[in-house]
């Protein structure tokens, strides 16, 4: 004689759905992060004539300990065209914006050489300043 | 007499709970993300190595120092420096005559420098930097 056994139900509980989501957001968002160089630190110069810009393929800063950032990450001054190259790929000419953010308090030596780099990868360049009126508030 | 409403226990459906926190980051999100940057662009020729010195010679050369700039040998004050690059660019027609060399003392401040050179573009000149270049030269 055979014995029966009970047909055991497992289900998900529908409590759980909410932190599920909630931690696969925050690991999306994590991810996302890895461009993002909000972590840099660096003031910007100002100029009256700074209008609103496109979006860029990719951002270079220069931070307030004069370190050159691509996307974030610290990169040397010699390496930066070529990372560059990489990142701007066949995009066409008006499409292959670089951000450009130097802390006010950088010199020529510091700068020149970085807007070079981006000159030599054949960028779009925009340097990103504050409106004057704005900085003044 | 009075009749006695049964009560009613509304309780929120748990199946919703991952939709509503779902839309909440998406606002913040979009909240957080949506701040626009201003500035300037700037056309800069491809960097190459130098040309001849006989082509160069036509173009406006500018230095730029911590305190003066310097058109053609002549040491000027920027509101002075922007009249007299204008002056200069005005009589030019060609995009290969509008060229203006651009070379920076080492320790030029960078809000210095940018307003110079957006007197440039104004004028409509075409910025082009001249660099140092530092050469290590081996010898045995």
């Amino acid at each position: 004689m055979k014995l029966q056994r009970k047909k055991l139900t497992a289900s998900i509980p529908a409590f759980a759905m909410g932190d599920i989501g909630f931690l696969l957001l925050i690991f999306f968002v994590i991810l996302a992060r890895a461009q993002d160089d909000s972590h840099v630190r660096w003031q910007p110069a100002n100029l009256k004539e700074a209008d609103m810009v496109a979006s860029p393929l990719a951002s270079v800063t220069i931070d307030t300990g004069f370190k050159t950032y691509l996307d974030g990450k610290e990169i040397s001054t010699d390496e930066l065209a070529g990372a560059l190259n990489n990142l701007l790929g066949d995009a066409p000419s008006g499409q292959r914006n670089v951000f450009l953010k130097v802390h006010k308090e950088a010199k020529a030596s510091h700068f020149e050489p970085v807007i070079a780099a981006i000159s030599e990868a054949g960028g779009d360049l925009i340097h990103i300043l504050e409106p004057e009126e704005k900085a003044a508030k | 007499m009075k009749l006695q409403r049964g009560k009613l226990l509304v309780d929120p459906p748990a199946s919703a709970s991952s939709d509503i926190a779902f839309i909440l980051i998406i606002f913040f999100l979009v909240c957080a993300a949506v701040q626009p940057e201003t500035g300037v662009a700037q056309i800069l020729p491809k960097t190459e190595e130098k040309k001849d010195k006989q082509d160069q010679s036509k173009n406006l050369e500018v230095s730029i120092t911590p305190t003066s700039i310097v058109l053609n040998g002549s040491p000027l004050a920027l509101p002075e420096f922007t009249q007299r690059i204008t002056a200069a660019l005005k009589q030019k027609t060609r995009d290969a005559d509008r060229i203006v060399t651009v070379k920076s003392a080492p320790n030029t401040p960078y809000p210095f420098w940018i307003r110079v050179s957006q007197a440039i573009k104004q004028a409509g000149g075409i910025l082009t930097l001249e660099l140092e270049s530092d050469r290590i030269i081996n010898v045995e």
